[in-house]
């Protein structure tokens, strides 16, 4: 090692070591934890009996990929994914573009956007479970005072409202992500392109269309990926809400997981969808980075 | 015409960033309300959206019996520690990633990516082993290491993205006049940065604020607690504790409210810089 | 300036080491510190505050007793205290006392994590002490003692005195009894409901002791998933009756939240006037005495099945020593002290249990009109019939989400009664093949 080191330029002397502390925390806290925990998911690796645990090849995979339930989960994943990213694409967006030019009270209100931002998932979870209640919640309570009800809805009982009620809360959640990268990057369009375009005789949407979105169309790669990564990977709201319910309902890939180590304590298997997870994860950002043209490695 | 339209657009604007507003600060006007109203009006029906009686009695119970301050230091030394270490860490490895190419660092940077998509637990138990065998456990450094783990790698996608806004040449003019690139670094570059380190660090510092899991796993002693911790100690068997939970919850969110504060202009700069490279 | 490059990025690789390892408090070991002085470490796992004093307490007078022994005492957040725990075991962190419940006992036994507690027990006179049922418990593994029980659970009814009184009904003795009084009093125009319906985490329990109950006296009591022709207790027409009810019990009785609802809801719904009845442990007692007034709520015994047999079990945790202590001697005097009848008093009457005691059991706490109904149940063998919980299954923790799963999607009509109780079936045909 320190032969090599000596051999090095002063440059590259200067780049390894600038990396060193970096190249350490995480191969070694990251990676090496890891490497040894996906060996887990080859084995049978239960809580309920560490006396045993030899290895088992593929079982755990075809275990909890023929599940009955399997093919739900995908699909509710999908959906949670999915509809918040748009929403908190879409709203977060809007809040950006209106909030571009200065007006008074701006701080203020960032502050408001941001706050959510600085709440603890299972924090989150439980505040939306309690104005969700379908008995004592204030926002039934809210509803049915204004007349847009006339019954409680069991927004966290009823399958047909329990996604919707973790996506609204994944939504508060979220949106803050993307308004103040959003904004931060609108803030970073040239005027001069603006101009251009008005001379052009550009309406508006023409303008955004083709000036503004462009312009920042890295940094909506950027966010939307990353954003993706970490919705799929956020398991404790939901958890806190409806605990994957009812009957299954919500239940996504990582809340699945959890219920493997909390009921089963199955490690071998949450460890199985775990590295599914990754696989799912790998895959997308590999194709959208490659579809959206910015899949030189390294770039985004 | 054009100007009834541009009304009818701003009246638009206010209608949308109103109606977001009453969205997002709805919840935090519940828990405020909720921790100024005595405990056995919290549940009372029909709901009351005022208190009848204020009282401080919530905020007083927190802090005489459950040694809220101690957790509230504990939370802001590790986190603020954590967040310093991981920018000291991550401005070298930013700024040489964004400087220069050579041969691995498109691997190195995916393999940054890659650590987002990883589910905590998998590992878990072996990072465990790992802490207790460097005597870790039980010390508030086992979350300052892996919170400073945690956060490395996107910081570093974070930083590189703004340091490759600024141009080279600034440095190299620095270099020029004598100064060691390192020198060039801290002396001409990161002034230059500080909007986007700001913004890291806030990032890095709310992240750690938030995390649980972790500090419950590492942390035995009452008294090295954070407050996480002790916020998800007032979920019981029987119920939650929303006087305590709420009243906590507002205190929680005051140091990020005010970091924000502070460096809020230098946010919507920093991650001006940084965010359209991304 | 030669060379400084290298050396500055040097200091901060130190400066970050240096970071991580001081400017935090304390040490952590557990064991002596040279004055002969011992260092226990103790963890709780049923964490609730008023609770955690009360150890607190007992854990001052016993190192007032013992002037060399110190217990550190680890109370994580209730719902991680167990993958906590299991980490913890898992690595042989130190520890030495440790709460043991009869859900977790026959995994910590299984991988040898704590210590067979029958040399202590031998020599101890207070063991002799208590009453059948704690030591039923104490030996549900392997007939050995791993934990003294510090109490017990088993399920009675709570229901709404006044509310009954009203409508002019008699606290329910069947299941079907419980059926029609909840659709009595069930006026969900007014936000009020029968019953305390448990369908979200734990349904799995209420679900099987009801089907139990239907099945009769054919049930084996000592594996009580099966019955005694060796069939599942989910393979006949009397199981179809019970979900049956279970179903309509949801639909008619109670609220549609309660699809989601677990204890902390459960016993809410009862103590804020929602619901009429609650069948519950008796640590429920305390927050229903505070919350309701008296006279305006009574305990009953649980309902029984047609053929009037009513199958309980009874619940128990307690304190255990894990396997590697290194100091077992006084890991043992801390939990003898624990369990002592003095102690043992002041710590059920916190947590609501049943003491462990037989001198305690004749004592003025069972008097008290809300503990009755356990007299009552356990002077009628004939009815009231004890089995041994299937908690000892491999199979066990998957089965709850299974059960809690399936059983929402019947209440939602998602999957039929017959479907369900077929998938349940097979699930114990084949826990029975994969042995316990």
């Amino acid at each position: 090692m320190k032969l090599k080191l000596f051999r090095l330029n002063r440059t590259q002397t200067f780049i390894f070591l600038c990396l060193l502390p970096t190249i350490l925390l995480v191969f070694g806290f990251t990676y090496y934890p890891i490497v040894k925990g996906i060996d887990v998911a080859f084995r049978n690796y239960s809580l309920f009996n560490l006396t045993d645990v030899r290895y088992i090849g593929l079982d755990n995979f075809k275990t909890v990929t023929s599940s009955a339930q399997f093919g739900t989960i995908l699909k509710n994943t999908a959906l949670w994914v999915s509809i918040s990213l748009v929403l908190q694409f879409t709203i977060g967006f809007a809040v950006a573009l209106i909030m571009r030019k200065s007006f008074r009270g701006r701080g203020v209100y960032q502050g408001f956007v941001f706050y959510s931002w600085a709440l603890s998932g299972f924090l989150i979870g439980i505040i939306w479970r309690w104005l969700f209640n379908g008995q004592i919640g204030v926002i039934n309570d809210l509803l049915l005072k204004l007349g847009l009800i006339s019954e409680r809805i069991g927004f966290l009982s009823d399958p047909k409202w329990a996604m919707f009620s973790v996506i609204v809360a994944n939504v508060w959640y979220g949106v803050a992500f993307f308004a103040i990268m959003l904004l931060a990057a609108l803030q970073s369009v040239p005027s001069e392109l603006y101009e251009a375009a008005e001379i052009d005789g550009a309406s508006s949407f023409g303008q955004l269309r083709h000036v503004t979105i462009p312009y920042i169309m890295p940094t909506i790669i950027s966010t939307t990926a990353l954003r993706v990564i970490w919705i799929f990977n956020f398991p404790d709201l939901i958890y806190g809400m409806t605990n994957g319910g009812p009957a299954g309902s919500t239940h996504i890939l990582t809340t699945y997981m959890l219920d493997k180590i909390v009921f089963s304590g199955d490690y071998g298997q949450a460890s199985a969808i775990g590295i599914i997870c990754i696989g799912i994860l790998v895959l997308f950002t590999t194709f959208y980075l490659f579809a959206t043209r910015a899949g030189k490695a390294g770039d985004f | 015409m054009k100007k009834r339209y541009a009304k009818l657009g701003l009246a638009g604007k206010i209608v949308v960033l109103g109606i977001y507003l009453v969205f997002m600060v709805f919840p935090l006007y519940w828990m405020i309300i909720t921790s100024l109203k005595p405990r056995n009006e919290i549940f009372t029906l029909p709901l009351q959206y005022w208190p009848k009686h204020f009282t401080l009695d919530n905020y007083v119970q927190i802090f005489k019996i459950s040694k809220f301050h101690v957790y509230l230091g504990n939370s802001l030394f590790i986190s603020l520690v954590a967040a310093a270490i991981v920018l000291v860490v991550t401005i070298l490895s930013g700024y040489v990633l964004a400087r220069f190419a050579f041969r691995g660092s498109g691997q190195l940077m995916m393999a940054f990516f890659v650590t987002q998509m990883i589910p905590l637990f998998i590992g878990f138990s072996t990072l465990y082993m790992m802490m207790s065998k460097m005597g870790l456990l039980n010390k508030q450094a086992s979350l300052i290491l892996m919170y400073t783990v945690g956060l490395v790698p996107f910081c570093t996608i974070m930083l590189r993205g703004f340091f490759q806004r600024i141009p080279a040449s600034l440095e190299e003019a620095a270099m020029i006049d004598g100064c060691s690139r390192l020198g060039a670094l801290y002396r001409v570059i990161v002034p230059i940065m500080m909007p986007g380190i700001s913004a890291t660090f806030i990032f890095a510092f709310v992240q750690n604020w938030n995390e649980l899991f972790m500090a419950i796993m590492f942390i035995d002693r009452e008294s090295s607690k954070t407050l996480p911790v002790a916020m998800n100690s007032f979920i019981t068997k029987f119920d939650i504790d929303w006087g305590s939970m709420s009243a906590a919850t507002v205190l929680s969110v005051v140091p990020t409210v005010v970091l924000f504060a502070i460096c809020q202009r230098f946010i919507v700069e920093g991650l001006t810089q940084g965010a359209v490279k991304g | 300036m030669k060379g400084t490059n290298r050396w500055l990025a040097l200091s901060a690789v130190a400066a970050l080491a240096a970071g991580v390892v001081s400017g935090c408090s304390g040490s952590g070991d557990s064991g002596g510190d040279g004055k002969g002085t011992v260092k226990l470490k103790m963890i709780e796992s049923l964490t609730s505050p008023a609770r955690t004093e009360v150890i607190k307490k007992m854990i001052a007078s016993f190192e007032e007793a013992n002037p060399n022994i110190k217990v550190e005492l680890i109370s994580p957040p209730l719902e991680s205290a167990d993958n906590k725990i299991s980490t913890m075991l898992n690595s042989k962190e130190s520890l030495d006392v440790l709460e043991v419940r009869d859900v977790t006992v026959k995994q910590f036994v299984t991988n040898k994590w704590i210590a067979d507690l029958t040399t202590y027990t031998d020599a101890w006179s207070g063991y002799k002490d208590l009453n059948a049922n704690s030591i039923a418990m104490a030996n549900y593994i392997e007939n050995k003692p791993y934990y003294i029980p510090y109490g017990l659970y088993q399920k009675m009814l709570f229901y709404r005195k006044d509310w009954f009184d009203e409508k002019g009904l008699t606290p329910p003795r069947t299941w079907d009894d419980l059926l029609n009084a909840a659709k009595t009093l069930t006026d969900s125009a007014n936000n009020r409901f029968g019953y305390s319906f448990r369908g979200g985490s734990g349904a799995d329990g209420y679900i099987v002791d009801l089907l139990r109950d239907f099945n009769g006296a054919n049930v084996n009591t000592d594996d009580a998933m099966f019955l005694k022709s060796g069939a599942t207790i989910f393979s006949t027409p009397e199981a179809k009756q019970g979900l049956t009810l279970y179903t309509n019990l949801y639909k008619d009785g109670s609220p549609k939240d309660s699809i989601n609802w677990a204890f902390a809801e459960q016993v809410q719904g009862f103590v804020s006037g929602a619901t009429g009845m609650l069948i519950q442990d008796p640590d429920t007692i305390d927050p229903v005495k505070q919350k309701l007034g008296e006279g305006t709520w009574a305990t009953a015994p649980m309902p029984v099945g047609p053929t009037g047999i009513s199958h309980y079990k009874v619940g128990a945790a307690g304190w255990g020593m894990t396997s590697y202590s290194k100091h077992p001697e006084e890991a043992w005097k801390l939990i003898e002290f624990l369990s002592s009848p003095e102690q043992n008093a002041i710590f059920t009457k916190t947590a609501g249990v049943i003491p462990i005691h037989n001198s305690a059991s004749v004592d003025s706490y069972f008097k008290e009109g809300a503990y009755k109904p356990y007299i009552d149940m356990s002077n009628d063998p004939e009815h009231f019939v004890p089995y041994k919980p299937e908690t000892d299954y491999k199979g066990f923790g998957e089965w709850r989400k299974i059960v809690q799963q399936d059983a929402q999607a019947v209440l939602l009509g998602r999957l039929s009664i017959d479907d369900a109780l077929k998938k349940w079936d097979a699930y114990w045909t084949n826990e029975k093949q994969q042995g316990k």
